[in-house]
């Protein structure tokens, strides 16, 4: 086999810049706060949020749940993020898959 | 993620662990590599109630220790200042990889998951050139703009790096045109679906005599230098132009999809149809040379159209998933006898599989693709998706809407073969833009 240095192109595309985006900081203690468990629409995913607010509910039932329902799988749901950001103090969304 | 950093809402995402390395990478890409994430075991698509209670009861099978007491710190606990601020990335690449010799360069091309893994036809400068002599447009003009799945970043490519595919693949400057549309359409050959979609390929219009593509015997084999040329590079450029096609990270079909190879890439034999091509169908001039992407997943094979076609045809459209799309392939013999049977146009053809191929509601209903992917359509009100969720269980509902239905003639008249091939355009919801066009010309990229 040729021992030849040879000089070729990436083939790879041009991606997009990554600029840094923070986390929102944790709002502490639960206990008296509004958790959403929010199912965003793949198969299963309303079992599995209706088995996460049962366990909750038993074991940290002071944290309030609702469970609510994303539209698009696809797509983020801005009227439902908007009452998540006026009535919660935080989340769990599920299940990707 | 867009709850987190546009709402300002704390959020937990409970991820399949078989996603993993794909949720690390998404992550990254959107500059929080601290998303909060956790992750029960996979499968939840088929689990009872109470083994996904098990699920939350157990451990993260990914990060380790209880899953429960996981998501509840990453909620409760204040998080690193790292974290708050995220991550900036670099990922801008030269435009010559670091010499190396023919070997070197075969591995590293290799390593990096740029190949299909069989020998490839190395880029260099001179080759490139080369192709880049198939077009009149500009080296660095952009062509367009493509992602592995619609919740990916849309990574950018000019005409020169998709001649730097277009020369791996093994394709001549001449073919250049057809890939370079293939490349503009936006549409991937290299879904990351969990389902192993692969792409297909129809060109249509007088560049099919120009390249001398296949049309005839053996047009969807290994046969013809265009055909596999094209199919090749459509794979290759779209793996590396969308960054990337790497298992578990960019790509997630259970099985994969050998179609991937060759993407399936045929012309239609026109000449020998009975019926209008299938880019005058989609609004196009017949002097105007196109092409077609789809998406497949596999087919189903008849030999002849006899007395009991249509019960034939009812099992093979039925026997498939609704969303997958029917695409029916056939040889200009089985076209022939199709017209003998009275259908003189292929939209009579398309309208008589909708109307005839209908299974009931529950069955409709219960397959991956209605229940994750039309079942959105439903959650959004939008017919006629909404009336067949909300009709009875024994109402007959159409396998294929006549806009997912497709007739293409191909073949050499060696037998009246016809195939089913499940395949479909790129759903709108899942294009750059839902105004995209499934059919795009040629002409402006000679």
């Amino acid at each position: 086999m040729s021992t030849r240095k040879l000089s070729v192109l990436d083939p790879t595309g041009y991606p997009p810049k990554v600029v840094a985006r923070g986390l929102s900081q944790s709002p502490g203690n639960l206990d008296g706060r509004t958790l959403f468990l929010v199912d965003v629409g793949f198969e299963n995913s309303d079992r599995f949020m209706v088995q996460l607010q049962g366990w909750l509910a038993e074991h940290r039932p002071r944290i309030r749940t609702e469970v609510v329902r994303w539209k698009d799988q696809h797509a983020p749901d801005p009227e439902l993020c908007a009452r998540i950001r006026a009535e919660g103090d935080a989340a769990i969304l599920g299940v990707g898959t | 993620m867009e709850l987190e950093v546009d709402y300002g809402v704390p959020a937990v995402a409970v991820q399949a662990d078989a996603f993993a390395r794909l949720v690390d990478s998404v992550a990254r890409v959107n500059g929080m590599p601290h998303a909060r994430r956790c992750f029960v075991p996979t499968p939840v698509i088929d689990r009872t109630p109470d083994q996904l209670r098990a699920y939350i009861e157990g451990d993260d099978p990914v990060r380790g220790g209880p899953f429960m007491a996981r998501v509840l710190s990453l909620l409760e606990e204040p998080l690193p200042q790292e974290a708050l601020r995220g991550v900036d990335l670099d990922r801008s690449a030269p435009r010559l990889v670091p010499p190396g010799t023919e070997d070197e360069l075969r591995r590293l091309f290799e390593d990096n998951h740029w190949t299909d893994y069989l020998p490839i036809v190395l880029p260099t400068e001179e080759r490139v050139e080369a192709m880049l002599a198939g077009t009149s447009r500009a080296p660095d003009e952009i062509v367009g703009q493509m992602r592995p799945t619609s919740y990916r970043e849309l990574w950018s490519y000019d005409v020169e790096k998709v001649a730097v595919n277009a020369v791996m693949a093994g394709a001549l400057p001449e073919h250049f045109p057809v890939i370079l549309a293939l490349a503009s359409s936006g549409h991937t050959a290299r879904q990351s679906s969990t389902s192993s979609a692969a792409g297909m390929v129809v060109v249509n219009g007088p560049i099919r005599h120009e390249l001398n593509m296949n049309m005839g015997i053996g047009a969807l084999g290994p046969y013809n230098r265009a055909n596999a040329a094209i199919g090749r590079a459509f794979g290759l450029l779209s793996q590396n132009l969308q960054g990337g096609s790497v298992p578990g990270e960019t790509y997630m079909g259970a099985q994969g999809n050998a179609m991937a190879y060759s993407s399936v890439t045929f012309a239609e034999n026109e000449e020998n149809s009975p019926w209008v091509p299938y880019h005058v169908q989609q609004g196009f001039d017949p002097e105007e040379s196109t092409v077609t992407p789809f998406y497949v997943w596999g087919n189903t094979w008849n030999e002849g159209v006899r007395d009991t076609w249509p019960q034939k045809l009812k099992r093979m459209v039925t026997a498939q998933d609704p969303y997958l799309g029917v695409t029916l392939l056939m040889d200009p013999i089985a076209a022939r006898r199709f017209v003998d049977v009275g259908f003189g146009t292929k939209d009579a053809l398309i309208e008589w599989i909708y109307e005839n191929c209908r299974v009931p509601r529950a069955e409709f209903w219960d397959n991956f693709g209605s229940r994750n992917l039309y079942h959105t359509i439903v959650e959004l009100g939008e017919e006629p998706f909404t009336s067949y969720w909300n009709a009875g269980p024994e109402e007959l509902i159409p396998v294929a809407e006549p806009d997912n239905i497709h007739v293409v003639v191909v073949g050499g008249s060696s037998n009246g073969q016809w195939s089913l091939f499940s395949a479909r355009h790129v759903d709108r919801r899942f294009r750059n833009s839902p105004d995209d066009p499934a059919t795009v010309s040629i002409e402006p990229w000679r």
